[in-house]
């Protein structure tokens, strides 16, 4: 396996280069539905660090797309909070 | 029942809030880190005119005027959710819902990595991440380093932690490839150093900014650059050389870098390790949006400003009613733009708010007038094209919002 196949791209859900590479390539996807395929984006950061990298990958793989095409949405909660606070039961 | 509540307590944040409370309204502000100041106080550096930018003073003076217009500030709350009810806000923070008419995002930009081999070993930071450890925690971040991608932001932070004591060996590109983009290519690295040649002491890179905007000498400069790099504060600049892996057992040991050609494709055969205990990646800022996409905010995919950014006009007001924005979140430019975009957000509030008067369009005008004058003074640009993303972002707004009785469809995020 080269070793850029292996690079973790998404640190919260450890998603590698080459998952997302393949799965991109195979789906030819959005970078919402590789969010949703891999987990990458979905972990404790909230996508903050990988995005413009998942991002680049799309552009990359698929022809046609460029990053300003790319919306990744985004939803609440954008930051981690405990259930207690979401519920609004704050002691 | 509060005003206003201002999100990130940087440059701008504090500003808008000392522009709001200053015609009369009830200010909250809040912010994630520890203490305010945002950014600006891990800002450290010469001006042209010789004097020195203190961020941490800067922010200090923002601070205490905030704090004599009795502006409330608290530091270490989050906000996670921001939605509109009826004419006031909901804002959902980690102590409560905050509600109010008028709500200023201020939430600055994000880092962007570039992801390569062995960037998850200890040791291994964003160029920001070394930039707070030094200038806020004062803590030494290693005893040699090696920073992967040139940028003005790199050449900025390589001066602070050079005034620190911290030694930095070598800055060299990203391998060439989806990940790097632009900044593992040696041609357009250079491209956008040329905008900063006066930072850099050598000169090739200096005589550059005369005569190699022309593509040919360009690419000239590029065939001719002298494989040991040229110097950037005594730190040498390789733009010929890619880092392909960072190595180490338990933390970094040093970065795995290849020669490359003038487009820089690596040249097989011309590996070499360089020993550090530390790296940097300097990838870049894009914008920080998510609560203004969370709110429903139009968002326009604008190169030059560093992303997706809201839709915002010339008086940091967004489509959406009783929403403003000010700073990074507009586009990458510096503290001091951050600083006047705060400015003329929070007078823009104060006159939504109907106080002040007739006094506050004359305040709201100077503090546009201000913003543009900054900008123009400005000795270096993040994007040397942020003139031309500006200008697309406000023939947007006149397009969308400012004539009346046309149907327009604009981009959401999500």
């Amino acid at each position: 396996m080269n070793s850029n196949e292996a690079i973790v791209v998404c640190r919260c859900e450890e998603v590698t280069y080459g998952q997302l590479r393949t799965t991109a390539e195979e789906h030819q996807c959005t970078a919402r539905e590789i969010k949703l395929r891999t987990r990458a984006g979905m972990g404790f950061c909230g996508g903050r660090t990988c995005r413009i990298p998942l991002d680049r990958i799309i552009e990359d793989v698929l022809p046609n797309v460029s990053q300003g095409d790319i919306p990744l949405k985004y939803q609440p909660p954008i930051r981690p909070v405990s259930f207690g606070t979401v519920g609004e039961k704050n002691d | 029942m509060m005003d206003v509540i201002v999100i990130g307590a940087g440059p701008a944040g504090l500003a808008g809030a000392i522009a709001s409370a200053n015609s009369g309204l009830k200010v909250i502000v809040i912010d994630e880190f520890i203490k305010p100041g945002g950014r600006l106080i891990g800002q450290l550096h010469q001006e042209r005119s010789g004097e020195w930018w203190n961020g941490i003073e800067e922010s200090e003076r923002l601070h205490q005027e905030a704090i004599t217009l009795s502006v409330d500030i608290r530091c270490g709350v989050s906000v996670y959710n921001l939605e509109k009810d009826g004419d006031l806000w909901n804002v959902h923070t980690s102590i409560g819902t905050i509600t109010v008419p008028f709500v200023l995002i201020a939430t600055g930009a994000a880092e962007y990595p570039i992801p390569l081999p062995g960037w998850t070993l200890p040791g291994v930071m964003s160029i920001g991440a070394a930039q707070v450890m030094t200038n806020v925690h004062r803590v030494q971040v290693g005893k040699k380093g090696i920073i992967v991608g040139a940028n003005i932001l790199a050449f900025a932070i390589l001066n602070e932690l050079q005034l620190a004591g911290i030694h930095v060996d070598r800055i060299v590109l990203p391998e060439k490839g989806p990940l790097s983009g632009k900044a593992g290519e040696p041609e357009e690295v250079m491209k956008s150093l040329l905008h900063a040649a006066h930072l850099a002491p050598s000169p090739l890179l200096r005589i550059g900014s005369r005569f190699m905007k022309n593509d040919w000498f360009r690419k000239t400069g590029m065939k001719f650059f002298p494989k040991n790099g040229v110097k950037v504060n005594g730190t040498p600049l390789l733009l010929r050389k890619a880092a392909i892996e960072v190595i180490g057992m338990k933390q970094v040991e040093g970065v795995r870098v290849a020669d490359t050609d003038a487009n820089g494709t690596i040249i097989p055969g011309t590996e070499t390790v360089y020993e550090a205990d530390f790296v940097c990646i300097a990838g870049g800022l894009y914008p920080l949006a998510e609560l203004a996409a969370v709110a429903g905010c139009p968002f326009q995919f604008i190169h030059e400003l560093g992303g997706h950014v809201p839709h915002h006009s010339e008086t940091m007001e967004t489509p959406l009613e009783g929403l403003f924005v000010a700073g990074n979140i507009t586009g990458i430019e510096s503290g001091k733009i951050a600083i006047a975009q705060g400015t003329t957000a929070g007078y823009s509030i104060a006159k939504h708010a109907g106080k002040c008067g007739a006094v506050i369009d004359e305040q709201l005008n100077q503090a546009i007038q201000n913003v543009r004058l900054i900008r123009m003074q400005a000795a270096i640009q993040f994007n040397p094209d942020i003139e031309s993303g500006r200008r697309k972002m406000s023939e947007l707004w006149e397009k969308l919002y400012e004539k009346p009785a046309n149907l327009h469809s604009t981009q959401k995020l999500g």
